[in-house]
This record gives structure tokens, C-alpha cells and sequence, in this order.
């Protein structure tokens, strides 16, 4: 039986407890795989500031999970999304499957992540000392949620 | 019926407000109608038409165009870009 865990936070993210709870609570797992993603520092950023749609977000990081734990048969499926206000270096999503081998832990987090950049309802806006943005969606999140979603598609044929 | 719109993100920046609230003819009803109900009074509302905008009605993601019912809350919302 997989073990989902997904949600959100409104305070700091701390991934080095979420990976020590994902590889302790599992010791038939011999592949533990995780993805952190962080605030990157660029010219004249001061904050990123996450917005999304409550209510939403948490169903569609619990289907996506669902969907990645069934597809490769995961012990464990973690995805934790950061919202608010965030500064350079800070986390703001950690994804995390366990699985018996690696491959399958690996490519359960390449699709998690993958599928939460087009999937779930997040906005990213960005404050830099010169003024504030949103953030607009890169062409390349898509063709890589695509590169699962046909995988996927071409496997139940 | 009553449809409550609201604008998200983005959207709601190039709208100047959170949302509105709808009269709309029962038989005609869906996504699209409120884009051109909207479309008549506010230019802005142009931005609601693009290919790219995602729709949330009441509390799921749908496609376009969405059927509507007396009471519900549709959002439109840029693309997503979390992670």
C-alpha cells in the first residue's frame, strides 16, 4: 500500500527532515529519490512570492502523487509546495518516492515535478528591487509534462 | 442565473479587481459567454480569451468551454507556474 503525503506550507520548507523521513520510515526501499526546488538568485531579486488557488492545489498535488505512485508502484509518493513569500536559497517544493529500485523512484520524481509545473494551480511573482512581475510559463514545462504524458500514453496502447 | 467570476493572478492585476458577479441567460451559459459578456464593456477582459488561460470551476480544473449553473464560480487563471 502507497503512502501519499502532500500539502502545502505557509512556513519554511525543511528538506532535509522531509528526505530523513522519507528514507527512515521505509526500510524495504532500496531507492530513495528526491527533487528540492529553490529560489534562485538572480539581478536585483529581493523575493519570490508564491500564490495558488485553495482548494485546488491540494487535489491536484494529491492526484499527481496518486498517479506516479500507481504508475510506478511507489512505497511512498511526497510532494510539499511552498507558498507566500520566499528569499534567494530558500526551498520551495520538495518532491520524494521510494521504491524498491531506483529507476522507478527517479522516474516517479521527474514526472511529479514535470507534471506540477503545468498541473497544479501555482503563480510565482517576482520582486526585484526595481519593481514587481509575474512570472510567465516557460514553453519547456509543457513539452516536459508532454514527454510523461505520451510515455504514459503510448505504454496503455 | 448568477455566475461568480473571479480573475487570478496575473489576470486579476489586468483586470483592476478580484472578480464579478453575472447575469447571464440560463440557455447560453458557459465559459465563453462570460468572455464576450465581459468583452463588451471592458478591454480588458480580451486577455480572458487567450488560448493559454486555464479555467477553475468551483473547485476544479476544467477545459474550455465550461458549461455553467446558477451559482457557480468559474476562475480564470494564467498559466500555471509553480515549482
Amino acid at each position: 500500500m502507497t503512502r501519499i503525503d502532500t500539502g502545502i506550507l505557509d512556513t519554511a520548507l525543511d528538506p532535509a527532515a522531509a528526505l530523513a523521513r522519507l528514507a527512515g520510515a521505509d526500510l524495504s526501499a532500496g531507492g530513495v529519490a528526491s527533487f528540492l526546488g529553490q529560489v534562485r538568485q538572480e539581478d536585483g531579486l529581493t523575493a519570490l512570492e508564491l500564490e495558488h488557488y485553495p482548494g485546488v492545489t491540494e487535489q491536484a498535488l494529491a492526484r499527481i502523487a496518486r498517479t506516479a505512485a500507481e504508475r510506478w508502484q511507489l512505497h511512498r509518493a511526497v510532494i510539499h509546495h511552498r507558498v507566500g513569500r520566499m528569499t534567494p536559497g530558500e526551498p520551495i517544493v520538495f518532491v520524494g518516492a521510494t521504491a524498491p529500485h531506483r529507476r522507478a523512484a527517479l522516474d516517479a520524481v521527474g514526472y511529479m515535478i514535470d507534471l506540477l509545473k503545468t498541473e497544479a494551480p501555482f503563480w510565482k511573482r517576482v520582486h526585484t528591487t526595481s519593481g514587481s512581475h509575474w512570472v510567465d510559463a516557460a514553453d519547456t514545462d509543457r513539452q516536459a509534462a508532454d514527454f510523461w504524458l505520451d510515455q504514459m500514453a503510448s505504454e496503455d496502447a | 442565473m448568477q455566475i461568480t467570476v473571479r480573475y487570478v493572478a496575473a489576470l486579476r492585476d489586468r483586470m483592476g479587481r478580484p472578480g464579478d458577479t453575472l447575469t447571464l441567460a440560463a440557455d447560453t451559459a458557459d465559459s465563453e459567454a462570460v468572455i464576450a459578456r465581459l468583452r463588451e464593456t471592458d478591454t480588458a477582459a480580451e486577455a480572458l480569451a487567450h488560448p493559454s488561460v486555464r479555467l477553475i470551476l468551483n473547485d476544479a480544473i476544467v477545459p474550455r468551454p465550461a458549461a455553467l449553473a446558477d451559482g457557480d464560480t468559474l476562475a480564470f487563471c494564467p498559466p500555471f507556474t509553480g515549482g
